[in-house]
């Protein structure tokens, strides 16, 4: 598509400079049911989000009808945008950086000439596995998602801008019953190299998981020592990321908005923004801004070092932008807590009454980005000696986030990332509020 | 919008090979979002959607595709690409598309299409300006506007032709109150299946702006509340997420289909204390999750869920119907035509039973008053629940006495359900998002006040 034409349009009407960022790919996935293909879908999509400067004021629209139709559309929506918005904040449409990091991995040609048919094939064996892994598997349904996005940002200052990425994933949600109970595991796995699946390891954990809670029962309630194994602390960091973007901190959202070279957290954490990371969907030389991306530790060794920023967040607190800008305001690439060297099973045994959670539900609704208090509904084990006795469900955890992350007694090295590409390993916290029976 | 030849010949691409169903799903979508923070409206954005959704099943195995092209060969490649799921023998199915032409079951006045960015910007800033204005503790209100024309084309190879036009809006605040030691936040939103005289005809946009902030300062200066397990009483309206999420989503088919659920195969049982009944209704007028048809081009209709205790029905898309053997009870629904259809609730609460809130609070010597729900997620697998409480306050001595905050409720649909022991006379509904599989819809929860003898509740306090 050539966007010259509606540079040339917006100009003549008053569009002060205008940048499209086009976002169009392919996707498929399958899932599999009881050795039935129980959904399958393929899908060939693209989206148009313009943006222009009109009287100092950025408008905005968004359209997935992209022909030269639509640019009168486009510029009218844009000027009647850009009339009605009332915020001062600078506004900027950016001409580039020098130079763009490189970034490897981003898009893998052997992942499209893995054939339909292997694929399919994999999905219907990660079901059969899962659910022969053991006797007490209920019902499996095993997925394979793949999708490959194209990025183009050009506007009229000159920058053209062009990334793509694919991406894949098999993931597994199981049943297990004993009869009387009944669990769940969900496992995925993310990659767009093909050959670096495991098919057997994920049914395998599946199955492992899905089952070790069965029989599980809420324990009584007390302040217990804890294990966050990766999954659940990864799902707790998840609601409270926002916290890390200036644009909360200067819209007073955000809990550590003057908390900047102060301690936050353990001198264990540290807390990393890379968008370098190879084989993820979100990594890549550029934002979305056109604003070439940085790694960085925003909090190194318990100590708060700065904020996310787009070019306006930036420009208000006086300093560049990090190149974390998103089409709706500020994200973090890859966000994870740095691995450290305890292993799980340390972590474990060294609790002399303690809990472990695996499994944290509700974080969209009980975890409050703005005061940092969570309550969430959770499962896992109980541990005493150092050996894990019972399962245990139905049980809330409830804390503060910042009090949590103070109260970090030890990392473990066993970090994995969710399908945000938000990653934690497992971590040992002096004590959380558990209520029980 | 595409012929009607078009489409008839795209669903013949897809009956090439063995499949015996297909569908076109056609979706054309205005929308404007606008949104106000620290006293400054900060983004307006108009987005037009466009895209075509192609279903192909045979039995109820289906596979599904979409595009933003109108492309006539497009969509017939698509199509066939589709039909290859179901090698074999094209079965010879015959059919003819007559548009049914029922009218809009809703009434709408002013479309949003129609309707200047600036006067829906008055709104905006009247919410601000009384969420504000409520006490000097608000220390930021976040307004976000947002109103849409959802038109929907649905055809398939049973002859359904349908139009469907789908006019909604909504208005949220979030209001946070603040002082040394902590923030707290509040929210509401109300919403329908209305064009912009919702905020003349329908609200008080002044009184729903003060209700966030009422939320917020009153949390502000709660406690943390104390956990164990006690009578919980839940307020009408929003309250009936609880209802919503621990046990509506175990009965619709999605889930009861493939066994999935704790509720499948106990049809005629009774799963719930016999003071409930419940409903789910797609067809109250002006209701957030009402529309005249389906996402599969059947008519909306009302189903009853539970009937003094007994399931009487579960909520079933076309496919499904076929799985369970069970007539569909026309629940497919879709965000868009990203999203195959399946079934989904609608508009769902709990029946008026025949208590005061009055008399329910005086008959609970201790436990929680959760006035205001905020979300929560279910397990369809193991009906575990969680959600959590916005706003609540301990009742002591058939009184209600001190806020709390930061209490979450956790426990099993069907023990809840069992454990209702009073039900009161004041049904509200309101609005939410409801997120599953085919996307997120609008949905409306609600329910009189209601009190469980039991429920466990967590809190940073610790047990008493």
């Amino acid at each position: 598509m050539n966007f010259d034409r509606l540079f040339e349009k917006a100009k003549a009407a008053g569009i002060e400079d205008i940048q499209v960022y086009f976002s169009g790919g392919t996707q498929f996935d399958v899932n599999v049911l009881n050795q039935l293909l129980e959904k399958y879908t393929i899908a060939d999509t693209a989206r148009l989000s313009v943006k222009g400067i009109f009287n100092k004021k950025m408008g905005t629209v968004t359209t997935e009808i992209i022909n030269e139709d639509v640019f009168d559309f486009i510029i009218e929506s844009i000027i009647s945008s850009a009339n009605n918005i009332d915020s001062e904040d600078e506004v900027f449409i950016y001409a580039g950086d020098k130079e763009y990091p490189e970034v490897k991995g981003l898009f893998n040609e052997d992942l499209e000439t893995v054939s339909v048919k292997k694929k399919l094939d994999d999905t219907f064996e990660l079901e059969r596995l899962t659910m022969n892994a053991d006797e007490r598997m209920k019902m499996v349904q095993a997925y394979y998602f793949e999708g490959k996005t194209n990025v183009l940002i050009q506007n009229s200052k000159g920058l053209k801008l062009e990334k793509t990425v694919n991406s894949a994933a098999f993931y597994v949600n199981a049943i297990a019953t004993d009869g009387e109970d009944q669990r769940t595991a969900f496992e995925l796995s993310f990659n767009n190299d093909y050959s670096d699946f495991n098919i057997q390891e994920l049914a395998k954990r599946a199955a492992k998981n899905a089952t070790a809670l069965l029989g599980a029962k809420p324990c009584d309630s007390g302040e217990y020592e804890i294990v966050l194994t990766s999954d659940a602390s990864t799902a707790l960091l998840q609601p409270f990321s926002g916290m890390f973007s200036a644009e909360s901190v200067q819209k007073g959202l955000s809990l550590i908005a003057d908390k900047v070279d102060q301690k936050i957290a353990n001198s264990n954490i540290t807390l990393v923004d890379d968008p370098f990371k190879a084989k993820s969907p979100r990594s890549g030389s550029f934002d979305d801004e056109g604003v070439a991306t940085t790694y960085k530790e925003l909090i190194k060794d318990g100590v708060l070092t700065g904020f996310l920023h787009n070019l306006k967040t930036a420009k208000i607190a006086n300093t560049k932008s990090t190149g974390n800008a998103t089409n709706s305001g500020v994200a973090a690439s890859n966000l994870y807590i740095q691995p450290g060297s305890l292993s799980y099973d340390d972590a474990v045994a060294s609790m002399k009454k303690g809990l472990v959670i695996t499994d944290l539900a509700g974080t969209h609704a009980g975890a409050n980005s703005v005061s940092g208090d969570f309550s969430l509904q959770a499962a896992g084990f109980l541990v005493e000696d150092g050996k894990i006795l019972s399962p245990v469900a139905l049980i809330t955890v409830a804390g503060n986030y910042l009090d949590l992350l103070q109260n970090v007694t030890g990392v473990c090295n066993d970090l994995e990332f969710n399908h945000a590409f938000i990653g934690s390993p497992s971590l040992r916290i002096k004590s959380l509020v558990v209520s029980g029976k | 919008m595409l012929d009607k030849l078009v489409i008839k010949n795209v669903l013949n691409a897809a009956l090439t090979t063995n499949a015996d169903f297909a569908e076109v799903f056609i979706e054309d979508k205005f929308q404007t979002d606008a949104m106000m923070l620290s006293n400054k409206v900060e983004r307006v954005n108009n987005s037009r959607d466009f895209g075509i959704g192609v279903r192909v099943a045979k039995g109820y195995q289906s596979v599904y595709g979409y595009t933003n092209s109108s492309k006539e060969e497009d969509l017939v490649k698509l199509a066939t690409d589709l039909a290859q799921s179901f090698p074999g023998e094209s079965l010879e199915i015959n059919f003819e598309l007559e548009e049914m032409k029922v009218g809009n079951a809703h009434k709408f006045r002013l479309l949003p299409s129609e309707v200047s960015i600036e006067d829906k910007i008055v709104v905006m800033k009247r919410a601000n300006k009384a969420a504000r204005d409520y006490s000097e503790e608000i220390s930021q209100v976040n307004v976000r506007f947002a109103d849409y024309v959802q038109k929907v084309w649905i055809a398939n190879t049973e002859g359904t032709y349908v139009h469907d036009i789908r006019v909604r809006t909504r208005l949220s605040i979030a209001s946070v109150a603040a002082n040394e030691i902590t923030k707290q936040t509040g929210f509401y939103g109300p919403g329908g299946l209305w064009g912009f005289e919702f905020y003349s005809d329908v609200i008080n946009v002044e009184d729903v702006a003060k209700e966030a902030s009422r939320i917020a300062v009153t949390m502000l200066h709660a406690e943390e509340c104390p956990s164990g397990k006690m009578p919980v009483v839940i307020d009408n309206g929003f309250g009936g997420v609880i209802f919503h999420e621990a046990v509506g989503h175990s009965l619709e088919a999605t889930s009861v289909a493939k066994g999935a659920s704790v509720f499948s195969g106990k049809k005629g049982e009774k799963i719930a204390s016999e003071l409930v009944t419940a409903i789910d209704d797609g067809t109250i007028q002006n209701g957030w999750g009402s529309a005249t048809y389906d996402d599969e081009g059947n008519l909306q209709t009302r189903r009853v869920l539970i009937k003094d205790g007994i399931l009487n029905s579960f909520m079933i898309d076309k496919l499904n119907a076929k799985r369970m053997n069970d007539a569909c009870t026309n629940s497919g629904r879709r965000e868009s035509y990203r999203y195959a259809p399946t079934s989904r609730m609608s508009n769902t609460y709990i029946a008026n039973g025949s208590s005061t809130f009055d008399e329910i609070i005086a008959a609970t010597e201790y436990g929680l008053y959760a006035k205001k729900m905020g979300g929560g997620s279910v397990n369809p697998a193991t009906g575990d629940f969680n959600f959590s409480v916005s706003e609540g306050y301990i009742i002591r001595n058939g009184k209600i006495a001190e806020p709390v905050r930061g209490a979450a409720l956790v426990g099993t649909g069907r023990e809840a359900l069992l454990k209702v022991d009073m039900v009161g006379n004041n049904l509200k509904t309101e609005q939410g998002m409801c997120g599953s599989s085919s996307g997120s819809i609008p949905a409306d929860v609600g329910q009189p006040t209601i009190r469980v003898s039991e429920i466990t509740v967590g809190g940073r306090k610790g047990a008493n």
